[in-house]
């Protein structure tokens, strides 16, 4: 018999930003879908039900009125299903595809990566965070979109106060007039350069959306253009700091990937599942459905926790240790189904075979610094908030 | 409905009913043949519903597209003449029969 979804109460909001990890364990082992009061939301952290969840996009949508990502950015492909997900996402693949990648885009990224290393090169010691990860993230964004005369400050401002308006539930009045302010500004730089794409066709996604066979119209090209500055710029930021964290952590995997270089593409994949950028996003459930003995009714609002699947223990061994030896299997860090990640190829590409490999080549003797340990924080989005750093210069 | 015979990696063959209009992919995962693993459910967007195919159905399952042309330039498996997206590849009756090999490495 199915039972109706457990609550749990005695959660805190902080404790989750700290560390998620021992109460998605507790969620696991409770029940398929879990509400908890702090999240306001019904919690999902089975690997297999994740899973099934993104095979059904009629009962599980992303399309939501209320969402106050809408609301934020207008109406963005991510919160959209069916045919009209379809049409836009298209619109974009082109930019994305992984030849486009390979033989436009890594030259650019690799460029931006080379600056950036050689400018602290010298140093002696750093916090990755700001001296290359945020940097790099956001100068390859703003190639990638076919921004110009934006800085990397301000398109990273952008980002943050867009993804703070589509998580401001308590309507924070400070905090929409931030998100309203950096919309504005993005819509102006569209602006500026939307007519040179259209005349100038080209690799990036500016220039894609304008010229594709179905081609999008202004309030889709802003509202799409928010969701990839909102959603693509901290997820290879945290990614390059995960990845460089987990093999500073762990030197015997470090000189197995310096002696072989292939082995990258696997420490980059086991980086995303250790410590996955995007923890948790939401679906809608659309008609009363059972999940795995649990009674889910419509209207109710769930939240698929890719972070606890990528460590759900039924599913791999040891989950919370990095190795990257670790069986190859799938895991969830892009998400699955019809919204699988468009940027996936691009983070893979980016993070795994250029900037990270590129850092540890570079900077001789990389090592944490015992006296300045890393930070990790977040669980919607998670990542190291700071990763100090020394090498040999 | 044409019968088509997916062969794991490790040589096993399951032999399978199809409906009409699906696409491989989709009846790999109906009837849980291992090793189509298909992330992204069919949007050509993740590579890992990769497949040989019998080349003496090369004809009839329809042409590659340009992106996913692309996309199995990437897959885990080396690339051969007879790799598709099972996602994009659609059953008809002119498939009764057809084999579909699973690489190792999706
Ligand atoms: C390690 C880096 C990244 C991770 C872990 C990641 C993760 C994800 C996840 C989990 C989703 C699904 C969200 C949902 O279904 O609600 C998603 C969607 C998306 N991501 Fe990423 N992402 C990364 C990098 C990027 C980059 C670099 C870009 C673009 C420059 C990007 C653009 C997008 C877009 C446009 C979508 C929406 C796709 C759709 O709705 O069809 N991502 N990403
Ligand atoms: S299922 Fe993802 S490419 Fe076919």
């Amino acid at each position: 018999m199915a039972h109706a979804v457990p609550v749990v109460s005695d959660i805190a909001f902080s404790d989750l930003l700290i560390d998620p990890y021992p109460i998605y364990k507790r969620l696991r082992d409770m029940a398929s879908a879990v509400y908890v009061d702090a999240a306001q939301l019904a919690l999902v952290t089975r690997f297999d039900n994740i899973v099934a969840i993104e095979r059904d996009s009629e009962t599980f949508a992303s399309s939501n009125p209320g969402s106050l990502v809408n609301k934020v950015m207008g109406h963005t492909m991510m919160r959209k299903d069916g045919e009209a997900h379809a049409t836009e996402r298209r619109a974009i693949e082109v930019s994305f595809r992984p030849g486009t990648i390979k033989n436009h885009w890594a030259a650019q990224f690799e460029a931006i990566s080379d600056g950036l290393i050689s400018a602290i090169e010298n140093q002696g010691e750093a916090d990755l965070f700001d001296a290359l990860a945020a940097p790099m993230a956001s100068l390859a964004l703003i190639e990638l979109l076919g921004l110009r005369e934006v800085s990397w400050q301000t398109l990273a401002r952008w980002s943050q106060a867009l993804m703070d308006g589509a998580g401001n539930y308590s309507g924070d009045p400070e905090i929409s007039a931030r998100a309203t302010e950096a919309s504005a500004g993005i819509d102006a730089a569209i602006d500026t350069v939307l007519a040179w794409h259209r005349e100038n066709p080209n690799p990036a996604v500016l220039s894609s959306m304008v010229n594709a066979e179905n081609p999008m119209n202004l309030e889709q090209i802003r509202a799409n253009i928010k969701v990839i500055i909102g959603g693509g710029l901290n997820e290879p930021r945290d990614s390059i700091l995960s990845l460089s964290l987990g093999l500073l952590s762990n030197p015997p995997q470090l000189a197995e990937v310096m002696a072989n270089p292939d082995l990258w593409p696997l420490a980059f994949e086991e980086a995303v599942r250790w410590i996955s950028p995007i923890g948790m996003y939401p679906r809608r459930v659309t008609r009363d459905v059972e999940l795995s003995g649990v009674h889910l009714r419509a209207g109710d609002q769930i939240g698929l926790c890719v972070g606890a699947a990528n460590r759900d223990d039924r599913r791999f061994e040891n989950p919370d240790s990095f190795d990257l030896f670790r069986p190859k299997q799938p895991h969830l860090a892009f998400g699955a189904g019809p919204h699988f990640c468009a940027g996936a190829w691009v983070a893979r590409q980016m993070v795994g075979r250029i900037v990270v490999p590129m850092l540890f080549s570079r900077l001789k003797n990389l090592r944490l610094r015992p006296d300045a340990p890393a930070r990790i924080h977040g669980w919607v989005f998670r990542g190291p908030v700071s990763l100090p750093v020394a090498w040999d210069a | 409905m044409p019968t088509i015979t997916f062969i794991t990696a490790e040589g096993k063959e399951h032999a399978v009913t199809a409906e009409i209009g699906r696409s491989v992919m989709e009846i790999a995962l109906e009837k849980s043949i291992p090793g189509v693993v298909a992330e992204c459910n069919g949007s050509a967007a993740c590579a890992t519903c990769h497949c040989y195919f019998d080349p003496a159905y090369a004809d009839m399952i329809g042409a590659i597209g340009e992106h996913e042309s692309d996309m199995l330039d990437f897959t885990a498996s080396p690339r051969r003449p007879e790799s598709r997206l099972s996602c994009q590849v659609r059953i008809a009756d002119a498939l009764d029969g057809m084999t579909v090999r699973i690489p190792a490495m999706q």
